[in-house]
């Protein structure tokens, strides 16, 4: 317990970058940020200030307008605001929602509880290294469809889809395209000014920023509508109620500048140090298998499939090691990741794969170490098997 | 002793990271009787081996693992456990209760019964009195 | 703990200062390595940790199990979960809620009727208390969940949920109550209200915004809103706002331990200013007769608008409320006190002055000169014109 844990999970929740810590520091002070932005008075109204200047940075991030980010609690939030929001105020107008089989369970679950309200989902299956073709999309669409939910980066196998043409073909058709970028956004350039993308879905978390905090992008120019979620108060163009949580989302603000600042600094870091792991892994390891498209993939994820080991016994084993085994929102039940399955790897395979994910943070020493740990703890698992 | 922070018992996280006479006999060893359970293909299997002497008393317990923790560190201290002991001790040693006594999950009750079916299935191998010990090996029945 | 000198905050019912114990507590959160309470390794068991005790430390504040708490983004979130968690789905059935209620409920149920519920409101007095005879006569067999709250946002007038719980459970109705202003400023007991779900909110108890929580019990079946991820037991989906959800817990506790200081303190405040407030002229307490927050006055001041005389006392440095913060600036009389029979154009001149532990009796005395003042110059200008 006492040995240092590496933290490589950055895909299930990325630290506090030092500077937004101070900024959400500086807003919860008896000096600070603290009334509700809602009301009337000078407080009041500072906080409010400091609200539409993260919807600016938000924004400029992914060149959209301030007006068209809703905050939201977070990415998942995002995503049932979106699907749910446009299946219910669209519903007259068709009921058929297309999606991927190897979405977050965020758009999983929602898209499997409209289906329980009557609306006809089809569920694409990506090609073995994750990619979908965008004509596979475009295929799909029907008379009555009326959204589209594809992630932009997949956030077990890091692969990033091909969100411009995909964009194009729902366009072309009059149907709306929602797009989780929970796991890209900050970390491949993303001009909403030139994709056909008419919601999309953020996290502060994935970011840098703190937990709890999301924000949901909705295309003003064509106008999207949407039923909302949660009523009650008009907050966010009447879209999501509730008093805004301002440190939060000063902390997601600047930690989209922050992103916008260094993203090629960052992504470049990043990809250094996961060419880096996949090597050590390989030398040591040379039956691992790389799963996903090996190119076109956000560079911080790199998920690993190590076969002839269970993969329970492999992941406790790398204990000093903090990796996941599929995505954290599975990581409670056993069952092998249904994002490999869904890819045509085998349980026994998929099930004896670890994601690493490296972030702003991550040094050499800690990616050696990692691959030392993994390559010795499988040689022994693998050893009790023989 | 208290569950470690991975959720396992101590000694279930001990036998894990370093599990006892693991590996198998070499091939020919004289004396030594084995079964199989479990399929790697539904997450685990076992392989026990039982090294006897001229009274079917286990000498040494080896064994193959393939599995999740609790099901390597099962096979450890059941290896420990039959040490020394009669024959009819592997085919009557209850892995369940040992589990039970580790505080296993539930969903982890399925590890010990194929620990304890690769060590009945070791015990039925055992064919009768063994001839002079010296002489004869008992073959490990074919699965 | 001292506000800014040019500033004096008298509009806790909008939210609170964080309490710097609360800052502390939830500090270490923010700086780190932390992982996310869904992942099993090291990191993430740790996070799950300090979530299941600050789940223990809000449970204990109302006298809750801490597998009741359902934590979310806030009261409003909460709310909705509660209404839309009951009710959506199915839709037949009838539901109750007060007249007073928040926006936060009533909306929801307003949603819920364009699904075909029978949405109906129960009435209050002039006093702002609810009509108990009225309810007697609304509740029959078809009522699936009646919501009440424990204490009003606007007015503070608290309501007998324990006797609304018991005559909705006589009909088999389950029982909400929206108790995100009550809890921390007077004693809330889950068990002893006897009902089935209870809204808290964070930071109306000086603690961090963007956090709240459903108190749930297992009678009721509640569907979930935000689906993916599983956690809070498949209720509400989505990575926890950790800092946020250790700083309730920090705050829920503190809370609970000053609780009758707290409550002295603020009703001292109270009655001081209650006492200046009957010297200025054409001032009016709503709901004086009722039984209230210790915290919080609402006034109506004849010939004034509320929002101008908010705007005024801004000027003097005291920041105060014509209402509820979430409809500011809507210029609509407040439904609240509509519902008590208020006319529309004294509901026009309501000032929301809601005490927090950060004020003092010299704050009070500051807001009675300011508001003498302001009442006067507008009382002179009208005489001149």
């Amino acid at each position: 317990m006492n040995d240092k844990v590496i933290y490589l999970d950055y895909a299930a929740t990325t630290p506090v970058d030092p500077r937004v810590a101070v900024k959400m520091a500086a807003c919860l002070t008896q000096e600070g940020l603290y009334a509700n932005p809602a009301s009337a008075h000078t407080p009041g109204r500072n906080a409010r200030g400091a609200v539409e200047r993260a919807r600016s940075q938000v924004a400029a991030l992914v060149n959209a307008q301030p007006g068209e980010i809703i905050f939201t609690s977070g990415a998942t939030e995002s995503d049932n605001l979106a699907i749910k929001g446009v299946a219910h105020f669209y519903k007259d107008k068709g009921r058929h929602i297309v999606t991927a089989r190897t979405e977050h369970k965020a758009v999983l679950d929602t898209c499997r509880q409209l289906e329980r309200e009557g609306f006809e989902i089809t569920w694409l299956k990506p090609d073995a290294d994750g990619l979908l073709p965008p004509q596979r999309v475009t295929q799909a669409l029907r008379a009555d469809t009326i959204l589209v939910s594809i992630m932009h980066v997949n956030n077990e196998i890091g692969v990033a889809q091909d969100i411009a043409a995909i964009g194009r073909g729902t366009r072309a058709r009059g149907v709306l395209f929602h797009v989780d970028a929970a796991q890209s956004a900050g970390k491949l350039p993303i001009d909403l000014n030139m994709l056909d993308v008419d919601l999309m879905s953020f996290s502060g978390h994935k970011l840098y920023g703190p937990k709890g905090i999301g924000a949901l992008y909705v295309r003003r120019e064509p106008r999207v509508n949407l039923e909302a979620l949660i009523h009650g108060g008009g907050h966010e163009g009447g879209l999501r109620s509730g008093t805004l949580a301002t440190h939060q989302i000063v902390g997601m603000g600047e930690a989209f500048a922050l992103a916008q600042a260094q993203l090629a600094e960052d992504a470049g870091h990043v990809a250094a140090l996961r060419e880096r792991l996949w090597r050590g892994i390989h030398e040591l390891v040379p039956e691992a298998l790389l799963n996903g498209h090996a190119t076109q993939r956000v560079a911080g994820i790199l998920n690993v499939s190590f076969p002839g080991v269970e993969g329970e016994s492999l992941l406790f084993a790398c204990c000093t090691l903090a990796v996941s085994s599929g995505s954290a929102c599975n990581s409670a039940t056993r069952e092998p990741s249904y994002v490999l399955r869904a890819l045509g790897r085998e349980d026994e395979v998929a099930g004896s794969s670890l994601r690493f994910s490296l972030g702003r943070f991550t040094t050499a020493a800690e990616v050696d170490a990692a691959a030392r740990i993994v390559g010795e703890e499988y040689r022994r698992l693998k050893s009790l098997a023989a | 002793m208290g569950t470690t922070v991975t959720g396992y018992h101590a000694n279930v996280w001990q036998h894990f990271r370093a599990p006892r006479n693991a590996g198998m006999f070499a091939p020919g060893t004289p004396g030594v009787v084995s079964g199989r359970a479990g399929n790697a293909q539904h997450g685990r299997e076992v392989e026990m081996a039982l090294r006897l002497d001229e009274d079917a008393r286990i000498l040494e317990c080896r064994y193959r693992v393939y599995g999740c923790p609790a099901t390597i560190a099962l096979c450890s201290l059941a290896s420990e456990a039959l040490r020394g002991q009669p024959l009819a001790a592997a085919a009557t040693y209850s892995v369940l209760a040992l589990a039970e006594s580790l505080r296993l999950a539930a969903e982890k009750r399925a590890a010990a019964l194929v620990v304890e079916d690769a060590l009945r299935e070791a015990a039925a191998g055992y064919n009768g009195p063994l001839p002079p010990y010296a002489a004869a090996t008992v073959q490990a029945k074919q699965v | 703990m001292s506000l800014k000198a040019t500033s004096i905050y008298l509009d806790h019912n909008a939210t609170t200062p964080l309490d710097p114990r609360v800052l502390e507590a939830m500090l270490p959160w923010l700086q780190g390595i932390h992982g996310n309470p869904s992942s099993v390794h090291r990191y993430g068991r740790a996070a799950r940790a300090a979530l299941d005790t600050a789940r223990q430390q809000v449970a204990a504040l109302v006298n809750a199990q801490p597998a009741q708490v359902i934590f979310t983004s806030g009261g409003t979130e909460a709310n909705n979960l509660a209404l839309k968690g009951v009710c959506s789905g199915t839709p037949d059935g009838r539901l109750l809620v007060s007249a007073v209620e928040h926006a936060a409920v009533l909306e929801p149920a307003e949603t819920l009727a364009t699904q075909g519920w029978r949405v109906r409101q129960l009435p209050v007095d002039g006093d702002g208390r609810l009509d108990m005879q009225a309810l007697d006569d609304m509740l029959d067999l078809d009522v699936r969940l009646v919501s009440v709250m424990r204490a009003n946002n606007e007015t503070g007038v608290l309501q007998d949920v324990q006797a609304v719980a018991g005559r909705a459970h006589g009909y088999g109705a389950l029982m909400h109550t929206d108790a995100v202003q009550a809890a921390g400023r007077i004693p809330v007991d889950f068990v002893e209200l006897g009902v089935n779900l209870m809204t808290l909110s964070a930071h109306k108890l000086n603690g961090p915004r963007g956090v709240g929580a459903l108190i749930v019990d297992k009678r009721v079946d509640l569907r979930p809103q935000l689906t993916g991820g599983g956690q809070e037991q498949g209720l509400r989906g989505g990575t926890e706002d950790l800092a946020g959800v250790i700083g309730f817990g920090k705050a829920a506790e503190l809370a609970h331990s000053e609780l009758a200081v707290r409550a002295r303190q603020l009703q001292a405040l109270r009655e001081q200013m209650e006492a200046g407030l009957k010297c200025i002229a054409g001032i009016r307490i709503f709901a004086a007769g009722a039984e209230r927050l210790p915290n919080t006055v609402q006034i109506g001041v004849e010939g004034h608008a509320g929002e101008m005389l908010v705007m005024a006392l801004d000027r003097h440095g005291i920041a105060v409320s014509s209402g509820s913060a979430c409809h500011s600036g809507s210029g609509k009389p407040s439904h609240v006190l509509l519902a008590m029979g208020v006319d529309a154009a004294m509901a026009r001149s309501a000032v929301r002055i809601s005490l927090g532990m950060d004020n003092t009796a010299e704050n009070v005395r500051a807001l009675l000169t300011a508001l003498a003042a302001v009442t006067a110059k507008r009382a002179g200008a009208v005489a001149l014109a």
